[in-house]
């Protein structure tokens, strides 16, 4: 069944909250209003008050309070409207989330799940258009899920309420619309295992979110050229499977990283160090990593659409790989 | 109020236990035995000690970094405590975690950051899963008057009081925050108490050396709390007997004022009041300290004999 990314979030949340009474969400404007983006419209009046409710605009309370209700026996699945938020809230999620448990001991187990809005979304700016999942990769504990297609949010985000560790899982706002295949039957995806979202052999391009479509795009354009282009997406960052990375760089001994947050300090510097220490043997020339540029996002959208990578961009970065 | 003698001599018991650890940790800090910084809590006691005799079974608590002692009244033994302060295998988290993080989930500890007040809101989670589960009990969540100026303790009060969580929040007011006097930060005289009316909550502020008073007002407040009212603030006013850490000459407070308040010693206004009403006499005073001493350095000697996790359980428990 066709179904939109949007959708298919609403539908894994549902679904659990059908097959476990101890899941609840909580988060600004989720409950009578259904979230801003429509994706729990319906279920207050499903699940009732009790497991469906607005917190106040107070992030630093209600991550506190889903931290403290899940190591209590619950098993909150949290929206904090917008990623650019989280870092309201960035000690709570930073020290206490993801530390707990190794801090105080084992028994301390944080079942709990922090879903956001993230990415560029048209003139959004500055504030409300991050990619920051670079800084929760650097904080060891938490899991951090960036699925780009309507299957992978719904198997990886039913798979996130399920773990018994505290997952950050990143929605980009410009995919809610997008559709695709969802089957009817359930599934779940399981954390660190990346997806070929195109095969191919002469470069491979890690993309997450967003960006994957633009590599495939890139990849449909390049084939006309002759250059076949794999695409993987991670779908997790932590756990990241490297494995399939090795596995796809041992065909095209090339690697290219996509992503839409700022370049500096990003997940492509990640991954680019990552391969040159542990795959340098794969790879017949450098990491390329195509990112956004070092600014704030900027109000105006031509200069947006600038900032961020987009097809051609990539396109033309991995014809100068040959 | 009235009080049965049993009643008395419990609080006393507990009172005396969090003394002697809380000295028992300077004295191990001083002799370089244990890692990192300590909080001593001494002078601090009665804030604790009367706040939890109201604690009823199945309560959940987030405790403070001052007055550690506080762990093992409500369940975690002193090896136990001991051995997570002192960086060994058989603490709760095998050393990793350290003397702010002396906890266990079994005894309904909900753990504590050292972050002072990122942990605030626990309690609350703590209560909406009682709620959620229609359970009559409810959490206390402790904080010092530095940490009551920090945001999420605001945030925490109010979503604990729009959604009439069950928390008791506990401001033990020391009059520090590291060096910096109450009075420097907070606009109002009670950091902890006069916040309470923003939230529409009911508040108390308790002579903290005291440790009857500080159980009255903790009593009245847990009444309305366990009556199903919503949350409440009580506020203990007593005084830092140490440095913000060991090694802090404290050269910003003055050392007559110091004098005076360490003469508001709450173990002994128990005493006293204690041997004036009988209850005890001299000698058996002597033997408690003693037993509880004798216990510490039993406990103590447990974990200096213990194993250090080894480099290859560093990750362990990271991830479930």
């Amino acid at each position: 069944m066709l179904v939109t990314f949007a959708q298919a979030v609403g539908d894994a949340m549902r679904e659990e909250m059908r097959r476990d009474d101890r899941i609840l969400i909580f988060g600004e404007d989720i409950a009578e209003f259904g979230n801003i983006f429509g994706i729990t419209r319906g279920m207050l009046e499903e699940f009732g008050s009790k497991r469906v409710r607005n917190t106040p605009i107070s992030e630093m309370a209600f991550i506190g309070a889903a931290m403290g209700a899940a190591e209590t026996g619950l098993r909150p699945c949290v929206e904090l409207m917008y990623s650019d938020f989280s870092l309201v809230a960035f000690a709570e999620i930073y020290h206490c989330i993801a530390k707990w448990r190794y801090m105080h001991g084992p028994e301390y187990k944080l079942p709990l799940v922090i879903r956001s809005a993230m990415g560029s979304s048209f003139g959004a700016t500055g504030e409300h258009s991050n990619c920051l999942e670079s800084l929760y990769m650097h904080s060891p504990g938490l899991l951090v899920a960036s699925p780009s297609t309507a299957y992978d949010a719904k198997g990886l985000l039913k798979e996130a309420i399920r773990n018994d560790n505290p997952v950050m899982f990143f929605e980009h706002k410009q995919l809610y619309k997008t559709k695709g295949e969802v089957p009817e039957e359930e599934y779940t995806i399981p954390f660190g295992v990346a997806d070929i979202k195109r095969e191919g052999s002469d470069v491979t391009i890690i993309a997450i979110g967003l960006m994957v479509g633009r590599a495939l795009e890139a990849a449909e354009a390049l084939a006309k050229e002759g250059i076949s282009v794999e695409v993987l997406d991670p779908r997790t960052l932590v756990p990241f499977d490297k494995e399939a990375v090795r596995k796809s760089l041992s065909k095209t001994h090339r690697a290219m990283v996509v992503e839409e947050s700022n370049k500096t300090s990003g997940v492509g510097a990640e991954l680019a160090a990552m391969m040159q220490e542990e795959m340098y043997d794969e790879l017949d020339g450098p990491v390329v990593r195509v990112a956004a540029l070092d600014v704030p996002l900027p109000y105006n959208i031509e200069l947006e659409k600038y900032a961020i990578p987009d097809a051609e961009q990539i396109a033309a970065a991995i014809r100068k790989m040959f | 109020m009235e009080y049965s003698n049993e009643f008395l001599m419990k609080l006393y018991e507990e009172l005396l236990r969090c003394r002697l650890f809380e000295k028992k940790l300077v004295d191990t800090y001083a002799l370089g035995k244990i890692p990192g910084h300590i909080h001593s809590g001494l002078g601090g006691e009665a804030c604790y000690v009367g706040t939890l005799a109201t604690r009823q079974q199945g309560d959940y608590f987030k405790n403070s970094h001052r007055c550690i002692a506080v762990a093992n009244l409500l369940g975690v033994s002193l090896e136990t405590a001991f051995s997570e302060i002192m960086a060994k295998r058989t603490g709760n988290a095998g050393g990793r975690g350290g003397v702010n993080h002396v906890s266990q989930l079994k005894y309904n500890m909900l753990g504590f950051s050292a972050t002072l007040a990122c942990d605030i809101g626990l309690a609350g989670g703590a209560a909406m899963r009682l709620q959620y589960d229609g359970i009559d009990n409810m959490a206390y969540t402790f904080y010092g008057d530095g940490t009551a100026n920090r945001g999420p303790v605001h945030e925490a009060m109010n979503l604990a009081a729009v959604w009439k969580l069950p928390v008791l929040f506990v401001c033990d007011n020391n009059q520090f925050g590291i060096s910096t006097h109450v009075s420097q930060g907070s606009s109002v005289p009670n950091p902890g108490a006069d916040r309470a009316g923003a939230y529409g909550m009911p508040s108390e502020v308790a002579d903290g050396t005291d440790v009857l008073a500080v159980y009255e007002a903790a009593k009245r407040l847990t009444d309305h709390i366990r009556a199903g009212k919503g949350p409440a603030v009580l506020e203990c006013k007593n005084y830092r007997w140490r440095g913000h850490f060991e090694g802090d000459q404290t050269p910003y407070r003055d050392k007559a004022v110091t004098e005076e308040w360490m003469k508001k010693d709450s173990v002994a206004k128990m005493e006293k009041l204690l041997l004036d009403k009988k209850i005890i006499d001299q000698a058996a005073i002597d033997n408690m300290y003693q037993q509880i001493d004798d216990e510490m350095e039993r406990a103590i000697a447990f974990a200096e004999a213990s194993p250090a996790i080894t480099p290859e359980e560093i990750y362990d428990n990271l991830y479930v």
